[in-house]
């Protein structure tokens, strides 16, 4: 019998968490360690093993085809050009403390598409070969150019066979016909909502007429547009954050029923602001609190709730085909199927790397609408986005499930070749991997219950996180 | 239960005959050829169609609903076959009636001799409406294979917009076969594949034939590697029902390439009829083995769907899992589920279903 290579790490008081290339994992404990190690796997070990997906006996047999395809599943390939993200403005009008583009005030000129950009995007599009289409607008707050936004949306609709899009704004000032733009049934709205009222004050609107404003905004486009088509991020600093408990009410009160919990991002107006990574600690204890408090809110609630990227990230543990997440995918393929176009027409391959350019701090454009994708410049950021080979995580058991971000990396040490474990993305993710996998062995059946709602089962099958005996 | 043949009178042919009725003169299936049959009279009983200037009397009770029908007449049979039912979304050429298994619970038990149909099934094809998905089934369709791959390139080429679903006990693949099933539009076939058990002897019993299982994985293996999109079909049985979480774990290590998990309810008849009282697992009374197979299994990203399964016998919590799979034409509902307010989207039960042998917990929801 061949034993496909294993990963292992330490998982809990005495045990070790093993995994192999395909994403299969289980949980032992040293001694099954010392046996694969000196190669005296017992005639059970080989059993379980075979039982669970890890080893073969011959090359091309059913086993290792199974193997070859659980592996190949896993990766992201380079899609065709269907996701587009578009700031025709970066006006806006609120100034939230820790504003991820520099914003430009609401009144400022020359920070908008002109006629020739808007004709440069539209040919843009109509250029894809994809027959369908995502639109995010951004900004600066898009709905300051609503005519924009509808000649940009008539046009998917007729050039595209399906065709989405998605307006983020702060929903602070909403015209009627704003809503009535809103009100159709391919167009969603992102907003962000600080979790509750006193933070989302303290945070982005400053006064109570600002905050009322906003948050009777919301709740028309709840009534409006239905839940479903409204998302609400929370922003959260992790020296002063809002009792877990209170943003689920918050959120659940609305009948919002998924909240992503977002780190604050140390970009822009917050990278001068605040101190740079020294939150990381801090952010790990906030972070199991609030989970500990959802799955309590679980135990009981009529409309369950989860947490955005804890579910992406048990999604991508236990199942395949989750690359939807430019954050997680491997390889993270940059200015492929992804493209930004900022206010001045430049392209970049993500709203990261266009909040980074920013910012000034380093140029990660890959062309612009006047000259078209530098496929140079791509080619030279692609040539670290996989983890495949990456010389630390080729050890690490979490390979499987993660991916490389190195936009994150250049953004925060201007380079993309620091060794893993000292990287943000590394140590955050290290630990929502640990945390995940704490939860899918947990015998504690509340734990069970939220793990079955967030994996999207009706029930919680302990067996899917498999361990020798 | 709706008839897939008619009585003809005698009619003067000395070859089969594959034709299309039509039955208005702007038809949904516009005539394209010479195969095409107009209605030239119909009153409550009968259907005169011009064949070619010959009078063929169909004798139905509702012409209308023949319109766009393909149909195969047989020299000195007087009967008509409806292959291709245009209002249906259920039509099955049945390519052979042998098999090199026996299982327990086959509807459709294997017969020794063989009729090789397949040109007229072809021109029956190319006469079927639109994006019409056509099963292919047996027997086992596989035993015939030269001729199937030669069938499904043939029909491909002509009809590149019709869908196959082809039913085989995957029992005969060989690397060699790799060329015919490249050569055809893989994402255009279904292959249904059962497999009743991860564990070798269990399920070798259930199909009767020793060895199968492990054919099976290295077929598998081989359809899989050819980018085959596949339907692994399990029917429940007190054999292996004990089996099935099990067996979800195999299927979601070693046949992750599969589009779809099939679990089955039991259709009584055939062999299933007579091994009914020792193979029916009444999933209504207890449901916890099928629960666990499908939490496991769509945890990992299986889509695992539920066919056969009356809504009721259910828990409301796995219904989301169920498919309204029983065909039209063998489909019934029980005086219970006069009133049920799940009946639109319930499969029903099959035509042949004794209730006092069945489901104990029918109840209208």
């Amino acid at each position: 019998m061949n034993v496909w290579p294993l990963q292992f790490r330490k998982i809990g008081e005495n045990d070790l968490l093993f995994s192999d290339d395909s994403g299969s994992f289980f949980r032992s404990d040293d001694l099954f360690l010392d046996r694969y190690i000196q190669g005296a796997l017992t005639h059970e070990d080989a059993e379980f093993l075979a039982y669970n997906g890890q080893a073969f006996e011959t090359d091309g047999d059913f086993a290792f085809s199974g193997f070859a395809s659980r592996w190949a599943k896993r990766i992201n390939t380079a899609g065709d050009l269907s996701y587009f993200i578009l700031v025709p403005t970066l006006r806006c009008n609120l100034m939230c403390d820790y504003c991820q583009v520099s914003r430009a005030a609401e009144n400022a000129s020359g920070f908008d598409w002109d006629r020739d950009t808007l004709e440069q995007v539209i040919n843009l599009l109509d250029k894809q070969k994809a027959n369908q289409v995502k639109v995010e607008f951004q900004g600066g707050e898009p709905l300051l150019r609503l005519d924009l936004l509808d000649a940009i949306r008539n046009f998917c609709r007729s050039r595209f066979e399906a065709a989405e899009f998605v307006v983020c704004t702060n929903l602070q000032t909403v015209s009627e016909e704003a809503w009535q733009f809103l009100e159709a049934p391919d167009t969603h709205v992102s907003t962000s909502f600080d979790g509750t009222s006193k933070f989302h004050l303290k945070q982005r609107t400053k006064t109570t007429t600002v905050q009322r404003q906003f948050e009777a905004n919301l709740d028309v486009a709840l009534t409006r547009l239905g839940v479903d088509r409204v998302s609400a991020l929370p922003t959260i600093d992790p020296s002063d954050c809002p009792d877990p408990a209170a943003v689920i009410h918050a959120f659940a009160a609305r009948s919002l029923t998924s909240i992503y919990l977002r780190r604050i991002n140390y970009q822009g107006f917050a990278r001068k602001k605040y101190g740079f990574d020294s939150a990381l600690v801090d952010w790990r204890q906030y972070y199991r609190r609030f989970i500990a408090a959802l799955i309590e809110y679980n135990t009981t609630a009529d409309v369950p709730m989860e947490e955005y990227y804890l579910t992406h990230i048990l999604r991508r543990i236990l199942q395949s085909g989750h690359n939807n997440h430019v954050d997680l995918r491997n390889p993270n393929w940059l200015g492929k199927d992804l493209l930004v176009i900022d206010f001045n027409g430049q392209l970049y391959p993500t709203d990261e790397a266009r909040m980074v350019s920013r910012i000034g701090k380093i140029d990660l454009s890959i062309g612009s609408l006047e000259d078209g994708i530098d496929a140079n410049r791509v080619a030279t950021l692609n040539s670290n986005v996989s983890n495949f080979d990456d010389p630390d995580c080729v050890h690490c058991a979490y390979k499987a499930y993660c991916g490389l971000d190195p936009i994150d990396d250049l953004s925060r040490y201007g380079r993309v070749d620091l060794p893993r474990h000292q990287t943000d993305h590394c140590k955050s993710h290290l630990d929502l991997f640990d945390y995940a996998f704490s939860l899918l062995y947990s015998a504690d059946p509340t734990v069970q219950k939220s793990l079955a709602i967030w994996i999207g089962v009706p029930n919680y099958n302990p067996k899917i996180a498999p361990r020798t005996l | 239960m709706i008839d897939l043949q008619l009585k003809v009178d005698p009619f003067p042919i000395v070859e089969p005959l594959v034709i299309r009725l039509q039955t208005v003169q702007a038809s949904r299936f516009p005539a394209a050829s010479e195969n095409d049959a107009m209605l030239v009279y119909h009153d409550e009983n009968i259907a005169d169609f011009d064949v070619g200037g010959f009078s063929l009397r169909v004798h139905t009770t509702d012409a209308q609903s023949l319109d766009g029908d393909v149909v195969l007449v047989t020299p000195g049979r007087n009967t008509l076959h409806r292959l291709i039912r245009a209002s249906s979304r259920h039509n099955t050429l049945l390519i052979t009636e042998q098999c090199d298994q026996k299982c327990i619970m086959c509807s459709q038990p294997p017969k020794k001799h063989h009729t090789d149909l397949f040109d007229y099934f072809l021109q029956a094809v190319l006469l079927a409406p639109a994006q019409t998905t056509i099963g292919l089934s047996g027997g086992e369709p596989l035993l015939h294979k030269a001729r199937l791959f030669e069938f499904l390139e043939k029909a491909q080429s002509a009809r590149p917009d019709i869908r196959f679903h082809i039913l085989t006990n995957g029992q005969h693949f060989d690397k060699r076969d790799r060329t015919s099933l490249s050569a055809l539009n893989m994402r255009s076939i279904l292959w249904g594949v059962p497999i009743y058990a991860a564990n070798a002897a269990a399920h070798d019993q259930i199909v009767v034939k020793a060895g199968a299982h492990k054919t099976l994985q290295k077929n598998l293996a081989i359809l899989g590697t050819c980018g085959a999109v596949l339907e692994l079909r399990t029917v429940l049985l007190n054999s292996n029902v004990l089996h099935l979480e099990d067996l979800a774990n195999h299927i979601t290590k070693h046949q992750s390439f599969a589009s779809v998990w099939a679990i089955m309810q039991l259709e009584n008849i055939g062999y299933a009829r007579m091994n009914w009282d020792r193979e029916f697992y009444d999933s209504s009374f207890s449901f916890v083995d099928v629960a666990k197979a499908i939490d496991l299994a769509t945890g990992r990203g299986m889509e695992t769907l539920l066919y056969n399964f009356p809504l009721c016998s259910v828990p409301s919590e796995y219904r989301r899992f169920c498919v309204a799979s029983i065909s039209d034409w063998k489909q019934k509902y029980l005086s219970t589920c006069d009133g049920c307010s799940l009946r639109s989207t319930c499969t029903g039960f099959f035509e042949w279903y004794s209730e006092n042998k069945g489901f104990k917990g029918i109840v209208a929801q």
